[in-house]
Protein backbone atom coordinates (compact mmCIF):
# COMPACT_ATOMS: atom_id res chain seq x y z
CA UNK A 1 0.00 0.00 0.00
CA UNK A 2 2.80 2.69 1.04
CA UNK A 3 4.72 1.35 -2.42
CA UNK A 4 0.97 2.83 -3.97
CA UNK A 5 0.88 6.11 -2.17
CA UNK A 6 4.97 6.83 -2.53
CA UNK A 7 3.71 6.49 -6.68
CA UNK A 8 1.59 9.91 -6.26
CA UNK A 9 3.15 12.98 -5.27
CA UNK A 10 -0.04 14.38 -3.69
CA UNK A 11 -0.38 11.52 -1.31
CA UNK A 12 3.06 11.50 -0.58
CA UNK A 13 2.57 15.15 0.34
CA UNK A 14 -0.43 14.58 1.99
CA UNK A 15 0.74 11.63 4.32
CA UNK A 16 3.82 13.38 5.17
CA UNK A 17 2.09 16.36 6.31
CA UNK A 18 -0.52 14.55 8.04
CA UNK A 19 1.86 12.42 9.88
CA UNK A 20 4.21 15.87 11.21
CA UNK A 21 1.05 17.14 12.56
CA UNK A 22 0.01 14.44 14.41
CA UNK A 23 3.38 13.81 15.80
CA UNK A 24 4.14 17.92 16.21
CA UNK A 25 1.05 18.29 18.06
CA UNK A 26 1.23 15.23 20.09
CA UNK A 27 4.71 16.03 21.27
CA UNK A 28 5.66 19.42 21.10
CA UNK A 29 5.72 21.41 18.05
CA UNK A 30 9.44 23.38 18.16
CA UNK A 31 10.98 20.21 18.23
CA UNK A 32 9.50 18.79 15.55
CA UNK A 33 10.14 22.11 13.50
CA UNK A 34 14.03 20.69 14.14
CA UNK A 35 13.06 17.26 12.86
CA UNK A 36 11.80 18.93 9.86
CA UNK A 37 14.78 20.76 8.96
CA UNK A 38 16.97 18.13 9.31
CA UNK A 39 14.68 16.14 6.95
CA UNK A 40 15.50 18.39 4.36
CA UNK A 41 19.21 18.72 4.87
CA UNK A 42 18.91 14.33 4.30
CA UNK A 43 16.99 15.09 1.28
CA UNK A 44 19.56 17.32 0.00
CA UNK A 45 22.36 14.71 0.75
CA UNK A 46 20.24 11.72 -0.44
CA UNK A 47 20.23 13.63 -3.35
CA UNK A 48 23.94 12.94 -4.24
CA UNK A 49 24.38 9.95 -2.21
CA UNK A 50 21.31 7.94 -2.89
CA UNK A 51 20.33 9.42 -6.40
CA UNK A 52 23.54 9.74 -8.12
CA UNK A 53 25.64 7.33 -6.21
CA UNK A 54 28.78 9.39 -4.09
CA UNK A 55 29.27 9.54 -0.88
CA UNK A 56 30.17 13.27 0.66
CA UNK A 57 31.73 13.40 3.90
CA UNK A 58 31.44 17.01 4.51
CA UNK A 59 28.05 18.02 3.64
CA UNK A 60 28.41 20.21 6.67
CA UNK A 61 30.21 22.71 4.75
CA UNK A 62 27.25 23.49 2.99
CA UNK A 63 24.58 23.68 5.63
CA UNK A 64 26.57 26.09 6.92
CA UNK A 65 27.38 27.76 4.51
CA UNK A 66 23.40 28.42 4.62
CA UNK A 67 23.45 28.98 8.01
CA UNK A 68 26.19 31.86 8.13
CA UNK A 69 24.89 33.25 4.81
CA UNK A 70 21.30 33.57 6.74
CA UNK A 71 22.70 35.32 9.85
CA UNK A 72 25.71 37.23 8.58
CA UNK A 73 22.85 38.97 6.24
CA UNK A 74 20.39 39.49 8.96
CA UNK A 75 23.08 40.18 11.56
CA UNK A 76 24.99 42.76 9.33
CA UNK A 77 22.84 43.84 6.56
CA UNK A 78 19.31 43.83 7.27
CA UNK A 79 16.78 41.41 9.33
CA UNK A 80 14.39 40.43 6.75
CA UNK A 81 13.95 36.89 7.29
CA UNK A 82 12.61 36.08 3.51
CA UNK A 83 15.71 37.49 2.42
CA UNK A 84 18.23 36.27 4.49
CA UNK A 85 17.03 32.54 3.77
CA UNK A 86 17.34 33.46 0.26
CA UNK A 87 20.75 34.85 1.04
CA UNK A 88 21.84 31.37 2.47
CA UNK A 89 20.45 29.09 -0.39
CA UNK A 90 22.11 31.25 -2.54
CA UNK A 91 25.97 31.00 -0.67
CA UNK A 92 24.93 27.39 -0.48
CA UNK A 93 24.39 27.03 -4.28
CA UNK A 94 27.27 29.42 -5.17
CA UNK A 95 29.56 27.42 -2.61
CA UNK A 96 28.65 24.11 -4.16
CA UNK A 97 28.77 25.95 -7.79
CA UNK A 98 32.97 26.99 -6.78
CA UNK A 99 33.86 23.92 -5.37
CA UNK A 100 31.66 21.42 -7.54
CA UNK A 101 33.73 22.41 -10.73
CA UNK A 102 36.30 20.09 -9.18
CA UNK A 103 34.75 17.78 -6.34
CA UNK A 104 32.53 16.55 -9.09
CA UNK A 105 35.01 15.20 -11.05
CA UNK A 106 36.28 13.06 -8.41
CA UNK A 107 34.58 9.68 -7.49
CA UNK A 108 33.85 7.63 -4.46
CA UNK A 109 36.91 7.90 -1.98
CA UNK A 110 38.26 10.79 -3.77
CA UNK A 111 35.06 12.52 -3.27
CA UNK A 112 34.28 12.00 0.17
CA UNK A 113 37.68 12.38 1.41
CA UNK A 114 38.07 16.10 -0.85
CA UNK A 115 34.37 16.58 1.04
CA UNK A 116 35.68 15.96 4.02
CA UNK A 117 39.02 18.23 3.67
CA UNK A 118 37.02 21.43 2.39
CA UNK A 119 35.20 20.93 5.13
CA UNK A 120 37.68 21.53 7.49
CA UNK A 121 38.93 24.03 6.01
CA UNK A 122 35.84 25.76 5.79
CA UNK A 123 35.31 25.19 9.67
CA UNK A 124 38.66 26.45 10.23
CA UNK A 125 37.83 29.60 8.07
CA UNK A 126 34.35 29.85 10.30
CA UNK A 127 36.10 29.61 13.62
CA UNK A 128 39.25 31.70 12.98
CA UNK A 129 40.44 34.39 10.14
CA UNK A 130 36.79 35.17 9.90
CA UNK A 131 35.69 35.23 13.23
CA UNK A 132 35.07 39.36 13.12
CA UNK A 133 31.92 38.25 10.94
CA UNK A 134 31.04 35.31 11.92
CA UNK A 135 31.11 35.41 15.70
CA UNK A 136 33.66 32.85 15.57
CA UNK A 137 33.11 30.17 18.91
CA UNK A 138 30.54 32.43 20.41
CA UNK A 139 28.40 32.55 17.20
CA UNK A 140 25.46 34.84 16.14
CA UNK A 141 22.03 35.58 17.61
CA UNK A 142 19.41 36.34 15.16
CA UNK A 143 16.55 38.87 15.75
CA UNK A 144 13.92 39.39 12.07
CA UNK A 145 11.93 42.14 11.57
CA UNK A 146 7.68 41.09 12.25
CA UNK A 147 4.83 41.34 8.84
CA UNK A 148 1.88 40.90 10.58
CA UNK A 149 0.90 37.54 11.36
CA UNK A 150 4.37 36.98 9.44
CA UNK A 151 6.41 36.70 12.87
CA UNK A 152 9.97 34.01 12.53
CA UNK A 153 10.16 34.68 16.83
CA UNK A 154 6.76 32.48 16.77
CA UNK A 155 7.46 28.89 17.39
CA UNK A 156 4.31 28.03 15.53
CA UNK A 157 4.28 29.97 12.70
CA UNK A 158 7.99 28.67 12.32
CA UNK A 159 6.73 24.91 12.19
CA UNK A 160 3.95 25.62 9.67
CA UNK A 161 6.86 27.59 7.62
CA UNK A 162 9.08 24.71 8.07
CA UNK A 163 6.53 22.24 6.95
CA UNK A 164 5.62 24.04 4.31
CA UNK A 165 9.38 24.35 2.84
CA UNK A 166 9.64 20.63 3.07
CA UNK A 167 6.42 19.99 0.92
CA UNK A 168 8.08 22.36 -1.76
CA UNK A 169 11.49 20.50 -1.49
CA UNK A 170 10.23 17.08 -1.40
CA UNK A 171 7.79 18.33 -4.26
CA UNK A 172 10.72 19.77 -6.80
CA UNK A 173 12.89 16.38 -5.85
CA UNK A 174 10.36 14.24 -6.70
CA UNK A 175 9.34 15.70 -9.69
CA UNK A 176 13.30 15.64 -10.75
CA UNK A 177 13.90 12.65 -9.63
CA UNK A 178 11.49 10.83 -11.96
CA UNK A 179 11.75 13.25 -14.89
CA UNK A 180 14.08 11.91 -17.58
CA UNK A 181 16.71 14.08 -16.04
CA UNK A 182 16.39 12.11 -13.09
CA UNK A 183 16.57 8.68 -14.68
CA UNK A 184 19.72 9.65 -16.17
CA UNK A 185 21.47 10.37 -12.91
CA UNK A 186 20.33 6.78 -11.52
CA UNK A 187 21.94 5.33 -14.95
CA UNK A 188 25.24 7.19 -14.09
CA UNK A 189 24.76 5.87 -10.43
CA UNK A 190 24.84 2.56 -11.93
CA UNK A 191 27.39 2.53 -14.61
CA UNK A 192 28.96 5.86 -15.42
CA UNK A 193 30.76 4.98 -18.54
CA UNK A 194 28.03 3.26 -20.30
CA UNK A 195 26.04 6.59 -20.09
CA UNK A 196 29.45 8.26 -21.20
CA UNK A 197 29.37 6.33 -24.18
CA UNK A 198 25.67 7.47 -25.34
CA UNK A 199 26.78 10.70 -25.61
CA UNK A 200 25.76 12.27 -22.34
CA UNK A 201 27.67 14.42 -20.53
CA UNK A 202 27.63 12.92 -17.55
CA UNK A 203 30.02 16.16 -15.45
CA UNK A 204 27.40 18.47 -16.41
CA UNK A 205 24.63 16.37 -15.08
CA UNK A 206 26.51 15.47 -11.77
CA UNK A 207 27.89 19.07 -11.76
CA UNK A 208 24.06 20.79 -11.81
CA UNK A 209 22.77 17.76 -8.93
CA UNK A 210 25.62 18.74 -6.99
CA UNK A 211 24.55 22.38 -7.18
CA UNK A 212 21.03 21.41 -6.46
CA UNK A 213 22.50 19.63 -3.65
CA UNK A 214 23.96 22.65 -2.11
CA UNK A 215 21.27 24.68 -2.41
CA UNK A 216 18.34 22.15 -0.75
CA UNK A 217 20.97 21.83 2.10
CA UNK A 218 22.06 25.45 2.15
CA UNK A 219 18.35 26.16 2.80
CA UNK A 220 17.94 23.77 5.44
CA UNK A 221 21.00 25.50 7.10
CA UNK A 222 19.03 28.61 7.19
CA UNK A 223 16.42 27.36 8.08
CA UNK A 224 18.27 25.86 10.92
CA UNK A 225 19.46 29.16 12.22
CA UNK A 226 16.28 31.05 11.88
CA UNK A 227 14.96 28.04 14.09
CA UNK A 228 17.44 28.23 16.74
CA UNK A 229 17.22 32.27 16.42
CA UNK A 230 21.65 31.72 16.52
CA UNK A 231 24.30 30.30 14.55
CA UNK A 232 27.48 28.71 15.66
CA UNK A 233 30.04 26.64 14.93
CA UNK A 234 28.11 23.35 15.62
CA UNK A 235 26.37 24.23 12.25
CA UNK A 236 29.59 23.45 10.16
CA UNK A 237 31.72 21.21 12.42
CA UNK A 238 32.48 17.99 10.00
CA UNK A 239 32.47 15.69 12.85
CA UNK A 240 28.52 15.80 12.73
CA UNK A 241 28.57 14.82 8.82
CA UNK A 242 27.78 11.28 10.21
CA UNK A 243 24.56 12.02 11.58
CA UNK A 244 22.98 12.79 8.18
CA UNK A 245 25.06 9.77 6.51
CA UNK A 246 23.52 7.57 9.16
CA UNK A 247 20.01 9.23 8.80
CA UNK A 248 20.07 8.44 4.76
CA UNK A 249 21.31 5.23 5.77
CA UNK A 250 18.73 4.16 8.08
CA UNK A 251 15.53 5.48 6.39
CA UNK A 252 16.71 4.07 2.93
CA UNK A 253 19.09 6.04 0.26
CA UNK A 254 18.07 6.66 -2.96
CA UNK A 255 14.23 7.49 -1.98
CA UNK A 256 12.75 10.64 -1.25
CA UNK A 257 10.30 9.20 1.23
CA UNK A 258 13.12 6.93 2.58
CA UNK A 259 15.21 10.53 3.40
CA UNK A 260 12.02 12.11 5.08
CA UNK A 261 11.48 8.62 7.10
CA UNK A 262 15.60 8.45 8.21
CA UNK A 263 15.37 11.88 9.26
CA UNK A 264 12.63 11.58 11.68
CA UNK A 265 13.95 8.12 13.39
CA UNK A 266 17.21 9.61 13.32
CA UNK A 267 15.94 12.36 15.38
CA UNK A 268 13.86 10.66 17.08
CA UNK A 269 16.19 8.54 18.48
CA UNK A 270 18.81 11.10 19.25
CA UNK A 271 16.44 13.47 21.14
CA UNK A 272 14.13 10.99 23.08
CA UNK A 273 16.37 7.74 23.18
CA UNK A 274 19.17 9.66 24.14
CA UNK A 275 17.59 10.42 27.50
CA UNK A 276 16.99 6.44 28.24
CA UNK A 277 20.39 5.34 26.11
CA UNK A 278 23.29 6.53 28.04
CA UNK A 279 26.07 4.89 26.01
CA UNK A 280 23.97 6.49 23.15
CA UNK A 281 27.19 7.05 20.17
CA UNK A 282 27.53 3.39 20.99
CA UNK A 283 23.87 2.65 20.08
CA UNK A 284 24.68 4.77 16.90
CA UNK A 285 27.62 2.77 16.12
CA UNK A 286 26.11 -0.33 16.66
CA UNK A 287 22.97 0.62 14.36
CA UNK A 288 25.40 1.72 11.91
CA UNK A 289 27.12 -1.29 11.24
CA UNK A 290 23.94 -3.53 10.91
CA UNK A 291 22.41 -0.85 8.81
CA UNK A 292 26.20 -0.87 6.45
CA UNK A 293 25.62 -4.90 6.66
CA UNK A 294 22.41 -6.17 6.80
CA UNK A 295 19.94 -3.64 5.94
CA UNK A 296 20.95 -2.06 3.43
CA UNK A 297 17.54 -0.90 1.94
CA UNK A 298 16.70 0.83 5.04
CA UNK A 299 13.44 1.39 7.26
CA UNK A 300 11.53 2.67 4.00
CA UNK A 301 12.92 0.00 1.74
CA UNK A 302 11.33 -2.75 4.11
CA UNK A 303 8.53 -0.92 4.84
CA UNK A 304 7.07 0.36 1.44
CA UNK A 305 6.31 -3.26 0.31
CA UNK A 306 3.99 -3.66 3.34
CA UNK B 1 67.79 31.19 11.70
CA UNK B 2 68.09 28.57 14.70
CA UNK B 3 64.26 29.27 14.95
CA UNK B 4 63.84 28.17 11.45
CA UNK B 5 66.18 25.12 12.10
CA UNK B 6 64.01 24.04 15.22
CA UNK B 7 60.49 24.18 13.68
CA UNK B 8 62.31 22.17 11.02
CA UNK B 9 63.16 19.49 13.54
CA UNK B 10 59.75 19.97 15.52
CA UNK B 11 58.09 19.39 11.99
CA UNK B 12 60.15 16.68 11.53
CA UNK B 13 59.10 14.88 14.47
CA UNK B 14 55.25 15.49 13.25
CA UNK B 15 56.14 13.88 10.53
CA UNK B 16 57.57 10.96 11.84
CA UNK B 17 54.35 10.49 13.90
CA UNK B 18 52.25 10.58 11.06
CA UNK B 19 54.31 8.12 8.95
CA UNK B 20 54.27 5.91 11.55
CA UNK B 21 50.68 6.40 12.03
CA UNK B 22 49.68 6.21 8.15
CA UNK B 23 51.85 3.20 6.83
CA UNK B 24 49.16 1.06 7.55
CA UNK B 25 46.07 2.64 6.47
CA UNK B 26 48.21 3.50 3.34
CA UNK B 27 48.74 -0.27 2.64
CA UNK B 28 45.08 -0.90 3.43
CA UNK B 29 43.69 1.50 0.98
CA UNK B 30 46.62 0.78 -1.52
CA UNK B 31 45.78 -3.29 -1.17
CA UNK B 32 42.07 -2.99 -0.69
CA UNK B 33 40.52 -0.09 -1.27
CA UNK B 34 39.25 0.27 2.15
CA UNK B 35 38.73 3.27 3.34
CA UNK B 36 40.07 2.82 6.82
CA UNK B 37 38.42 4.83 9.50
CA UNK B 38 39.29 2.26 12.25
CA UNK B 39 42.49 2.59 12.13
CA UNK B 40 42.30 5.91 14.30
CA UNK B 41 40.70 3.62 17.37
CA UNK B 42 43.63 1.43 17.26
CA UNK B 43 45.98 4.99 17.67
CA UNK B 44 43.55 6.01 20.41
CA UNK B 45 43.75 2.68 22.14
CA UNK B 46 47.66 2.31 21.85
CA UNK B 47 47.51 6.19 23.97
CA UNK B 48 45.10 4.70 26.51
CA UNK B 49 47.06 1.73 26.82
CA UNK B 50 50.10 3.35 27.69
CA UNK B 51 48.33 5.79 30.30
CA UNK B 52 46.62 2.62 31.84
CA UNK B 53 49.97 0.88 32.58
CA UNK B 54 52.38 4.01 32.72
CA UNK B 55 50.46 6.07 34.50
CA UNK B 56 47.79 4.45 36.38
CA UNK B 57 49.84 1.18 36.82
CA UNK B 58 52.88 2.91 37.43
CA UNK B 59 55.33 1.32 35.36
CA UNK B 60 58.12 2.37 32.59
CA UNK B 61 56.98 4.23 30.00
CA UNK B 62 58.88 1.75 27.91
CA UNK B 63 56.48 -0.92 29.26
CA UNK B 64 53.16 0.73 28.57
CA UNK B 65 54.69 1.09 24.83
CA UNK B 66 55.20 -2.89 24.52
CA UNK B 67 51.55 -3.16 26.22
CA UNK B 68 49.97 -0.36 23.82
CA UNK B 69 51.34 -2.34 21.04
CA UNK B 70 50.46 -6.02 22.34
CA UNK B 71 47.00 -4.95 23.37
CA UNK B 72 46.94 -3.38 19.36
CA UNK B 73 47.08 -7.08 18.05
CA UNK B 74 44.26 -8.89 19.00
CA UNK B 75 41.85 -5.93 18.41
CA UNK B 76 43.32 -5.16 14.75
CA UNK B 77 43.20 -9.11 13.96
CA UNK B 78 39.29 -8.77 15.52
CA UNK B 79 38.67 -5.47 13.24
CA UNK B 80 40.36 -7.55 10.42
CA UNK B 81 38.22 -10.63 10.57
CA UNK B 82 35.07 -9.08 11.40
CA UNK B 83 34.34 -6.05 9.74
CA UNK B 84 37.23 -5.43 7.03
CA UNK B 85 36.86 -9.10 5.53
CA UNK B 86 33.18 -8.50 4.90
CA UNK B 87 34.09 -5.29 3.00
CA UNK B 88 36.29 -6.75 0.46
CA UNK B 89 34.81 -6.22 -3.19
CA UNK B 90 31.86 -3.70 -2.28
CA UNK B 91 31.18 -0.27 -2.90
CA UNK B 92 33.28 1.89 -1.05
CA UNK B 93 30.64 3.72 0.76
CA UNK B 94 29.89 0.94 3.11
CA UNK B 95 33.61 0.43 3.83
CA UNK B 96 34.03 3.64 4.60
CA UNK B 97 30.61 3.67 6.73
CA UNK B 98 31.32 1.04 8.53
CA UNK B 99 34.83 1.36 9.82
CA UNK B 100 33.66 4.92 10.65
CA UNK B 101 31.44 2.92 12.61
CA UNK B 102 33.96 1.36 14.40
CA UNK B 103 35.61 4.47 15.28
CA UNK B 104 32.59 5.90 16.84
CA UNK B 105 32.14 2.60 18.99
CA UNK B 106 35.22 2.66 20.26
CA UNK B 107 35.47 6.46 20.95
CA UNK B 108 32.56 5.97 23.21
CA UNK B 109 33.89 2.96 25.32
CA UNK B 110 37.28 5.02 25.58
CA UNK B 111 34.60 7.81 27.56
CA UNK B 112 32.92 5.34 29.05
CA UNK B 113 35.62 3.61 30.91
CA UNK B 114 38.32 7.28 30.92
CA UNK B 115 36.04 10.05 31.14
CA UNK B 116 35.90 12.54 28.53
CA UNK B 117 37.91 14.78 29.99
CA UNK B 118 41.62 15.40 28.25
CA UNK B 119 44.27 13.31 29.96
CA UNK B 120 47.95 14.28 30.18
CA UNK B 121 51.25 12.25 30.17
CA UNK B 122 54.18 13.48 30.99
CA UNK B 123 57.69 13.57 28.93
CA UNK B 124 59.13 10.33 29.64
CA UNK B 125 62.89 11.44 28.77
CA UNK B 126 62.58 15.32 29.89
CA UNK B 127 65.71 16.55 28.76
CA UNK B 128 67.06 18.71 26.36
CA UNK B 129 69.88 17.93 24.32
CA UNK B 130 71.95 20.64 22.62
CA UNK B 131 73.33 20.77 19.41
CA UNK B 132 75.66 23.79 18.94
CA UNK B 133 73.00 26.63 19.56
CA UNK B 134 70.02 24.69 19.10
CA UNK B 135 68.17 22.57 21.61
CA UNK B 136 65.71 19.87 21.31
CA UNK B 137 64.23 18.06 23.97
CA UNK B 138 65.43 14.24 23.39
CA UNK B 139 62.04 12.97 23.25
CA UNK B 140 61.69 14.45 19.89
CA UNK B 141 65.48 13.07 18.84
CA UNK B 142 64.57 9.42 19.45
CA UNK B 143 61.16 10.20 17.52
CA UNK B 144 62.74 11.41 14.78
CA UNK B 145 65.33 8.33 14.76
CA UNK B 146 62.43 5.59 15.05
CA UNK B 147 60.43 6.24 12.08
CA UNK B 148 63.62 6.67 10.41
CA UNK B 149 64.53 2.88 12.31
CA UNK B 150 60.82 2.19 11.45
CA UNK B 151 60.93 3.18 7.83
CA UNK B 152 63.94 1.51 7.03
CA UNK B 153 63.24 -1.95 8.55
CA UNK B 154 59.93 -1.95 6.85
CA UNK B 155 61.98 -1.08 3.40
CA UNK B 156 63.87 -4.53 4.24
CA UNK B 157 60.97 -6.19 5.32
CA UNK B 158 59.49 -5.87 1.76
CA UNK B 159 62.39 -6.23 -0.05
CA UNK B 160 64.15 -9.28 1.83
CA UNK B 161 61.16 -11.67 3.37
CA UNK B 162 58.62 -13.21 1.32
CA UNK B 163 55.64 -11.86 2.87
CA UNK B 164 56.75 -8.75 2.07
CA UNK B 165 57.37 -9.18 -1.47
CA UNK B 166 54.08 -11.30 -1.77
CA UNK B 167 52.51 -8.46 -0.46
CA UNK B 168 54.42 -5.89 -2.43
CA UNK B 169 53.60 -8.50 -5.73
CA UNK B 170 49.78 -8.25 -4.48
CA UNK B 171 49.50 -4.41 -4.16
CA UNK B 172 50.71 -4.48 -8.02
CA UNK B 173 48.25 -6.76 -9.09
CA UNK B 174 46.19 -8.89 -7.03
CA UNK B 175 45.16 -11.18 -9.41
CA UNK B 176 48.07 -12.15 -10.99
CA UNK B 177 49.62 -13.12 -7.67
CA UNK B 178 46.00 -14.77 -6.65
CA UNK B 179 46.54 -17.11 -9.76
CA UNK B 180 49.92 -18.52 -8.96
CA UNK B 181 47.97 -20.37 -5.81
CA UNK B 182 48.57 -17.62 -3.24
CA UNK B 183 46.04 -16.55 -0.54
CA UNK B 184 46.81 -13.00 -1.11
CA UNK B 185 44.43 -11.74 1.25
CA UNK B 186 45.68 -13.55 4.29
CA UNK B 187 49.40 -11.90 3.63
CA UNK B 188 47.13 -8.67 3.34
CA UNK B 189 45.88 -9.67 6.74
CA UNK B 190 49.15 -9.64 8.53
CA UNK B 191 50.10 -6.58 7.06
CA UNK B 192 46.96 -5.03 8.52
CA UNK B 193 48.10 -6.43 12.05
CA UNK B 194 51.40 -4.83 11.30
CA UNK B 195 49.91 -1.42 10.43
CA UNK B 196 47.70 -1.49 13.08
CA UNK B 197 50.76 -2.40 15.55
CA UNK B 198 52.40 0.94 13.98
CA UNK B 199 49.48 2.89 14.63
CA UNK B 200 49.05 2.13 18.23
CA UNK B 201 53.14 2.83 18.83
CA UNK B 202 52.27 6.12 16.96
CA UNK B 203 49.43 6.67 19.97
CA UNK B 204 51.82 6.06 22.31
CA UNK B 205 54.77 8.62 20.41
CA UNK B 206 52.01 11.29 20.50
CA UNK B 207 50.76 10.85 23.78
CA UNK B 208 53.40 12.73 25.66
CA UNK B 209 53.60 15.68 22.90
CA UNK B 210 49.46 15.92 23.39
CA UNK B 211 46.60 15.21 25.33
CA UNK B 212 44.38 11.88 25.49
CA UNK B 213 41.07 12.14 24.70
CA UNK B 214 38.38 9.69 23.54
CA UNK B 215 38.08 11.86 20.60
CA UNK B 216 42.08 12.03 19.47
CA UNK B 217 41.36 9.35 16.87
CA UNK B 218 38.92 11.19 14.55
CA UNK B 219 41.44 14.14 14.21
CA UNK B 220 44.61 12.19 13.38
CA UNK B 221 42.54 10.16 11.39
CA UNK B 222 41.83 12.72 8.73
CA UNK B 223 45.37 14.04 8.77
CA UNK B 224 46.54 10.37 7.98
CA UNK B 225 44.15 10.30 5.02
CA UNK B 226 45.82 13.72 4.05
CA UNK B 227 49.01 11.48 4.03
CA UNK B 228 48.10 8.04 2.58
CA UNK B 229 46.77 11.47 -0.54
CA UNK B 230 49.60 13.06 -1.04
CA UNK B 231 51.90 10.02 -0.78
CA UNK B 232 49.84 7.67 -3.13
CA UNK B 233 48.20 4.49 -1.86
CA UNK B 234 50.27 1.66 -0.98
CA UNK B 235 53.61 3.47 -2.12
CA UNK B 236 55.81 3.37 0.91
CA UNK B 237 58.56 5.83 0.01
CA UNK B 238 55.75 8.11 -1.23
CA UNK B 239 54.35 7.57 2.51
CA UNK B 240 57.59 8.56 3.75
CA UNK B 241 57.95 11.80 1.65
CA UNK B 242 54.53 12.79 2.36
CA UNK B 243 54.89 12.42 6.17
CA UNK B 244 57.57 14.37 6.94
CA UNK B 245 56.54 16.78 4.12
CA UNK B 246 53.08 17.60 5.52
CA UNK B 247 54.87 17.25 9.24
CA UNK B 248 56.85 20.48 7.74
CA UNK B 249 54.20 22.48 6.66
CA UNK B 250 52.32 21.77 9.98
CA UNK B 251 55.03 22.97 11.54
CA UNK B 252 56.13 25.87 9.57
CA UNK B 253 52.75 27.23 9.32
CA UNK B 254 51.93 27.31 12.91
CA UNK B 255 55.17 29.20 13.39
CA UNK B 256 55.27 31.38 10.31
CA UNK B 257 51.49 32.03 9.96
CA UNK B 258 48.94 31.15 12.29
CA UNK B 259 49.35 28.63 15.20
CA UNK B 260 45.65 27.57 14.56
CA UNK B 261 45.92 27.59 10.56
CA UNK B 262 48.13 24.40 10.73
CA UNK B 263 45.55 21.68 10.11
CA UNK B 264 44.10 23.62 8.01
CA UNK B 265 46.96 24.41 6.06
CA UNK B 266 47.97 19.84 5.91
CA UNK B 267 43.86 19.78 4.50
CA UNK B 268 44.53 22.01 1.95
CA UNK B 269 47.91 20.55 0.46
CA UNK B 270 45.61 17.55 0.37
CA UNK B 271 42.64 18.82 -1.39
CA UNK B 272 44.90 20.05 -4.05
CA UNK B 273 46.43 17.35 -4.32
CA UNK B 274 43.15 15.41 -5.05
CA UNK B 275 42.11 17.90 -7.52
CA UNK B 276 45.44 17.78 -9.56
CA UNK B 277 46.07 13.93 -9.19
CA UNK B 278 42.66 12.21 -8.14
CA UNK B 279 42.85 8.47 -6.96
CA UNK B 280 40.98 5.91 -8.69
CA UNK B 281 38.26 4.21 -7.76
CA UNK B 282 38.76 0.57 -6.66
CA UNK B 283 35.43 -0.44 -6.16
Amino acid sequence: MLAKIEKNPLLTLALVTVLFLIYGYATSLPKITDFIIFCIFVIGFDLLYGHMGQLSFGHMLYLGAGAYGCSMFANWIYPDPFISILVGIALGAALAALLGTVVVKTSAAAFALLNLALNEVGAYLVLSPLHEWTGGEDGLSLFFNSYGWIDFNDATFRFYFCLGSLLLVTFIVLRLVRSPYGILLKSIKENETRVKFLGYNTFMYKYVTFIISGAIVGFAGALTSVNLAYCNTSLIAPSRNVEVIFAALMGGAGKVMGAIVGGTAFMTISNYLASYIVRWEMFLGVALLAFAFWFRKGIWGYARKL
Amino acid sequence: MINFIQSILYGLTIGGILYIISIGLSLTFGAMGIVNFAHGLIYAVGAYALYTVATLLGANFLVGAIAAVVVSIPLAYLIERFIIRRLYGQSIDYAIIATYAVLLIGADALKWFFGASPLPISDPIGELWYFGGLQMPAYRVIIIALSIAVFVGLSLFFKKTLVGKIVVAGLQDREAVRSLGIRVERYFAIVFIIGSALAALGGVLYAPLSTLDPYMGFEIIILCFAVVIVGGMGNLKGTAVAAFGLGLVHSLTAVYLVSSAADAAVYVVMAVVLIFRPIEASA
